[in-house]
């Protein structure tokens, strides 16, 4: 038997929900093919919202064959030029209509698929035929050299609403019903992603008491604020060791937060040692770096959750405290939006002179005087927009 | 064509130029005289004519050709030793033009490489090392693991003593035509703590505001290039505003691109110009010895600093 999603799949472009605008774009681009700026297409959104159904159906209703490549292929080099560099020089005369997709690209994985990416964006530039790529977050860093590349097509988020509609009418054609609110629930939870929200509809049709489906939810997530308001907040207990387990990120990520909202909930003597605490969580992730001794692992989440705790000793602070996003990484962006020219200056004036450019940009107050010579300007071969730089700073 | 810039145009180009380094000069020289280099390691603190050595090194070794025969690369600059082994392979793949029957690769900087990415070095070298020599610098040459110092000959660079430095800004001071007296060339030595580039850069940016330099000219040129906010960052914690000093610690690191080893370095000088207690100031210095022992084991330096700001909050009251 066919599950849910298999069988609701879209086959009509016209079954799609929300993404008229994508398959304008994709149309478009197949129609002007090989006379397109960008030679392929990069189709970004969450998991679940219908790219790579989009590319199937979009195929199928016009005669594309479409030769697929997903995270399940090894992309590395080697396999990369082996797989698709026959199928993209083969002559165009046998196989007119052919598409190349290339899903879940954000998945390429940094050392299993080494050079996958750098393959692609070479072999972009030569296709004969249109490649589309899919991928989850195309702006994460990796990811930046294809960008320059394609043409990103922002896919539609799916409202609660939409989802809800078609639950609605699959249980219609399944002659099932489940009471409302549980229909709610299931739309609202899957944020726009329609794969897990028709299998949690097909999970709770078929229970007695579809309630529980989120039982188990509600044990397991636990979103960013309310583990800090926890662990800032409460009095603390051992149950704390287990926060970071049900905090749905990277133990990295949940630092920066860390850092961010010590001071908001905690101040004195108690921020001091919250801070301490947060400063031994970082020391044991630097030798867990360094050694490859996993083990410390125990420390960096007991020193995170427990140790922060009860940095308050054994208080409890009811108030109601505002926690914010971090600010740092933003910061870190901006500055080097402003002062990303400093970078490629430093570059070039330590290539010159035999040292390394980080080392030119930490002593960046004793050499800017010179840097407004014009003949050093000149000799390193500076542009109009560095050369601004300089005079402006 | 020679160079605008000083540190180039009057970079030593013969042995017996390098200032300061006798010893070293004598033993490379001989090497390099046999034709027949080992691995090499440099050891020594910045400035102190390393790269240049190794520069030297590879002019006399390959005369005109050099360019062809020599790789630079900086550890630090360099994301992962996996770019740095592709690099290696590429340069090391064709022959040594000329009658040296290899090359040479500069890796400058290497104690920024961890442990493994040091072990994946060593093994770089032995493929390599029929076809390649490497000259690696570092700081400390504590943080080159056993193998790879085994495998070198080590040279442990000085510091230029004052003599040495003088000798160096006198020979700009007069092919420059620029006027200098004996307090700025004091001046000048001491803000560049014995770094001769720094020394030569910080005499450069002097000298390109006026051609007589003097040590009020010096000191203003060389304590706008220290960040002064350092301090600020170290009064607004003793003064009990944590999320100021957190703020402007953030500003200033992005703003002058400065690390998290630079800044600690500055806050440690910095606690002897505060006006406070003999008795606070040991304290201030011994926590930040601690945060800097946790800077180098830890991972991210900003968190310490933020948590050796707080503990100052604390000692300022008096705690």
């Amino acid at each position: 038997m066919k599950s849910w999603v298999e069988k609701y799949r879209p086959q009509k472009l016209t079954e799609l929900i929300g993404q008229e605008e994508a398959v304008g774009e994709v149309e478009n681009y197949l129609e002007t093919f090989p006379n397109v700026r960008r030679k392929a297409l990069l189709l970004n959104g969450p998991p679940g919202i219908g790219k790579t159904t989009l590319v199937h159906v979009f195929a199928k209703e016009n005669e594309y064959e479409i030769f697929e490549l997903n995270a399940s292929d090894l992309r590395n080099k080697k396999s990369m030029i082996e797989k698709l560099k026959p199928v993209l020089e083969q002559s165009s005369l046998f196989n007119k209509n052919k598409l190349i997709l290339v899903d879940e690209i954000d998945g390429l994985s940094g050392t299993k698929d080494r050079g996958g990416g750098s393959e692609l964006v070479s072999l972009i530039e030569d296709t004969k035929f249109p490649i589309i790529c899919a991928a989850n977050d195309a702006w994460i860093q990796k990811l930046s050299p294809l960008r320059k590349k394609v043409n990103i097509i922002e896919l539609k988020d799916i409202t609660p609403a939409e989802t809800k509609n078609l639950l609605k009418k699959i249980l219609e054609q399944e002659k099932k019903s489940i009471n409302e609110k549980v229909l709610n629930q299931i739309s609202i939870k899957a944020r726009g992603d329609l794969r897990s929200a028709i299998n949690d509809l097909e999970a709770a049709a078929s229970m007695e008491n579809p309630e529980e489906i989120f039982i188990d939810e509600r044990n397991k997530k636990l979103d960013i604020f309310k583990a800090m308001r926890h662990i800032f907040q409460d009095k603390a207990n051992k149950e704390m060791l287990g926060t970071f387990d049900k905090v749905d990120m990277q133990m990295d990520e949940i630092i920066l937060w860390f850092e961010e909202n010590i001071p908001k909930a905690y101040s004195g003597e108690d921020l001091a040692k919250a801070y301490q605490r947060l400063a031994k969580v970082d020391l044991f992730k630097g030798r867990i770096y360094k050694q490859q001794y996993w083990r410390f692992l125990v420390y960096e989440n007991i020193f995170g959750s427990y140790g922060i705790s009860q940095a308050k000793g054994d208080k409890e602070i009811t108030e109601f405290k505002k926690y914010s996003k971090p600010t740092r990484i933003l910061k870190i962006w901006l500055n080097n939006q402003k002062h990303g020219k400093k970078k490629t200056i430093a570059i070039k004036y330590a290539k010159k002179t035999h040292v390394g450019y980080k080392r030119i940009m930490a002593q960046w107050n004793e050499i800017k005087h010179q840097l407004k010579n014009p003949m050093i300007q000149k000799e390193l071969k500076l542009d109009d927009d560095e050369i601004n730089y300089i005079m402006k700073y | 064509m020679t160079s605008e810039i000083w540190t180039e145009k009057y970079r030593p180009k013969k042995f017996d130029e390098l200032a300061g380094q006798e010893a070293i000069v004598k033993r490379v020289g001989a090497l390099t005289n046999s034709l027949n280099i080992p691995h090499l390691l440099f050891a020594g603190p910045a400035g102190t004519g390393k790269s240049t050595l190794a520069l030297i090194v590879v002019k006399e070794l390959f005369g005109e050709n050099w360019k062809d025969n020599y790789l630079e690369l900086n550890a630090s600059d360099e994301r992962g030793i996996q770019i740095v082994r592709e690099k290696v392979k590429d340069f090391a793949r064709t022959k040594s033009l000329g009658n040296v029957p290899f090359k040479v690769i500069f890796l400058d900087e290497a104690d920024a490489l961890t442990p493994e990415a040091q072990q994946a070095l060593r093994r770089t070298m032995e493929n390599y090392a029929a076809t390649c020599r490497f000259i690696l610098s570092c700081n400390y040459s504590s943080k080159i693991i056993d193998p790879i110092q085994s495998r070198c000959a080590t040279f442990r660079f000085k510091l230029l003593e004052k003599k040495d430095v003088e000798k160096v800004i006198k020979r700009i001071a007069e092919s420059e035509n620029l006027e200098i007296d004996e307090e700025a060339i004091t001046s000048i030595y001491e803000s560049s703590e014995g770094d001769c580039r720094r020394s030569v850069n910080i005499m450069q940016s002097t000298a390109s505001v006026s051609p007589k330099i003097t040590k009020d000219l010096v000191s203003t040129i060389a304590s706008e290039a220290r960040p002064k906010e350092i301090k600020i960052v170290l009064e607004y914690a003793l003064s009990g505003d944590f999320k100021g000093a957190r703020e402007k610690l953030l500003d200033v690191m992005l703003k002058e691109s400065i690390s998290g080893q630079d800044v600690i370095k500055q806050m440690q000088k910095e606690i002897w110009n505060l006006t406070i207690e003999p008795e606070l100031k040991v304290k201030l210095t011994e926590k930040t010895g601690e945060a800097e022992f946790r800077i180098v084991e830890g991972s991210d330096p900003f968190i310490q600093l933020q948590a050796l700001l707080a503990s100052f909050v604390l000692a300022g009251l008096g705690k």
